[in-house]
């Protein structure tokens, strides 16, 4: 199964930190960070070519928009577009409140606690590759 | 003492109000009611009545029906009923559907009257204290949510950050990388740094009295000018100053200069970096006891949907550049400590600037 990541995140550590941990897992492993929202969503909704299954992991507290706002506007997108990725949280934040409602959303698969580690690198792919 | 307590009387004697008039007029501002519609039409043009004394037996009602009536309305003059029958169903009622602060016997003494207004007085008083107090307290208690919530991104956020670095530089051998890792910590820490700063700023503004000095914004400019004259030359950003004052202006100079510093800061941090011409302009005048201080920028603007929300708490127009969110909000609390105005006006990829106008104190 082919692979890609997608992180947006507003920190430039975190998003160093999940580079290097998706990339130090397996090097042909494609990742791209977007520290805006909708940068993020731009490059997704030009990506119309038969993109391999990607993971984007969001943030969810940034300036201008935020990761709500990301999964608002990523569930208008068309659906051929949305079957290929697979959102999953990716923040400090244990506002259970925030989390639940963040959960809600059909495309949100899971959330995550920072700080990004191999292993919840693995336990990702491993929920992807069972088919979210 | 220097406004007379307002007093409303309903009687449907006329003679008893204006022997309640006569005899007190001198020391309280007495308004008179002969009817309910008359008392309703006096509470309703003078919301600052503190105290009613109403008579129990009229035409057609009662005095207790009369305060039952109008507890919801106007809640905050003190009630107190005025009777010649003292039977103690009526008390009861008075006490239990009329929530009466006092009752007066008939005939009544000057003295029971003064007691009664006087006691009366007090009691509104702490009542409106209490509700000042209570709307401070509810204020507090927003803001103390809203840091709650800003804890786990604003402090949790960068700590996670240096964990996880710490977590990959186990399996990281290239030094370059390591360095560049590193100077994102390094850049993680001082986010947070600014973020503990600005929670001391905005805690020193909320407490203590203003401490009023002559400003010399020469003086002052001066030392604002040895700090940010480092920051002009190594980011290549034009920094200049001109001001205008002949008299003497009398105001705090610490929330003075937490406003220019921020103003200052944000000013070179929002520079558009692919300018060639960029600058930092400020201009102060002071004239008639009034400061107005101009902080102009060449910068990347404010996009016009941010304006509104720039000076809320925690609020960010921006991803790019280091910010903890306190910066204007901090500012607008220190010119409401100085009586001051700001306005900002901004052209996206043009600039911004900030108008602030401070009376001298």
């Amino acid at each position: 199964m082919e692979l890609s990541f997608i992180v947006v995140d507003d920190s430039e550590l975190d998003c160093f930190i999940a580079r290097k941990i998706i990339e130090h897992a397996d090097g042909r492993l494609k990742v791209t960070t977007y520290p805006e929202v909708h940068e993020a969503l731009t490059a997704i909704n030009n990506n119309l070519s038969a993109a391999p299954t990607t993971i984007i992991l969001l943030d969810l507290q940034m300036p201008t928009m935020n990761g709500f706002q990301f999964v608002e506007e990523f569930e208008q997108l068309p659906a051929e577009i949305q079957k290929n990725y697979f959102v999953v949280i990716l923040s400090s934040s244990r506002n259970s409140n925030d989390l639940s409602r963040i959960l809600a959303y059909n495309c949100v698969q899971s959330t995550l606690e920072k700080p990004f580690t191999r292993e919840k690198l693995l336990s990702v792919i491993m929920q992807v590759q069972n088919g979210g | 003492m220097s406004q007379k307590i307002k007093v409303l009387y309903i009687d449907d004697e006329p003679d008893n109000l204006v022997g309640f008039k006569a005899s007190l007029r001198m020391d309280y501002h007495i308004l008179t009611a002969v009817n309910i519609p008359q008392a309703m039409s006096a509470l309703e043009n003078n919301p600052d009545i503190k105290v009613i004394f109403c008579d129990q037996r009229m035409p057609g009602t009662t005095g207790v029906d009369f305060f039952e009536e109008i507890r919801i309305s106007y809640p905050l003059p003190v009630r107190i009923l005025l009777t010649a029958y003292t039977d103690v169903e009526s008390i009861i009622n008075a006490i239990n559907k009329g929530n009466i602060f006092r009752y007066v016997k008939k005939p009544w003494t000057e003295a029971d009257i003064v007691s009664a207004i006087d006691e009366a007085n007090k009691f509104y008083m702490a009542n409106s204290m209490l509700a000042v107090k209570n709307d401070e307290l509810q204020k507090a208690y927003n803001e103390l949510n809203k840091f709650a919530y800003s804890v786990s991104h604003d402090i949790r956020g960068p700590l996670s950050g240096i964990l996880g670095a710490i977590n990959i530089s186990r399996e990281m051998d290239d030094i370059e990388e390591m360095k560049e890792m590193m100077m994102l910590m390094e850049k993680s820490l001082k986010k947070l740094d600014t973020y503990i700063l600005s929670m001391h700023d905005y805690y020193s503004l909320q407490r203590g009295e203003l401490k009023i000095t002559d400003i010399d914004f020469n003086r002052l400019m001066d030392e604002m000018k040895s700090m940010y004259n480092v920051l002009s030359k190594t980011s290549n950003v034009a920094f200049n100053v001109t001001i205008k004052q002949d008299e003497v202006f009398r105001s705090d100079e610490t929330p003075l200069k937490l406003i220019f510093n921020n103003l200052l800061t944000n000013a070179f941090k929002y520079q558009d970096k692919s300018k060639a011409n960029k600058s930092v302009d400020v201009s102060i005048e002071v004239q008639k006891s009034m400061a107005t201080i101009y902080v102009k920028d060449t910068g990347i603007g404010i996009l016009g949907t941010h304006i509104g929300e720039i000076f809320n708490l925690f609020y960010r127009a921006n991803s790019q550049e280091v910010g903890s969110g306190f910066g204007l909000y901090n500012v607008k609390s220190a010119l409401l400590k100085l009586n001051g105005q700001i306005e900002v006006n901004s052209v996206m990829h043009q600039g911004t600037t900030f108008k602030v106008t401070i009376p001298s104190i």
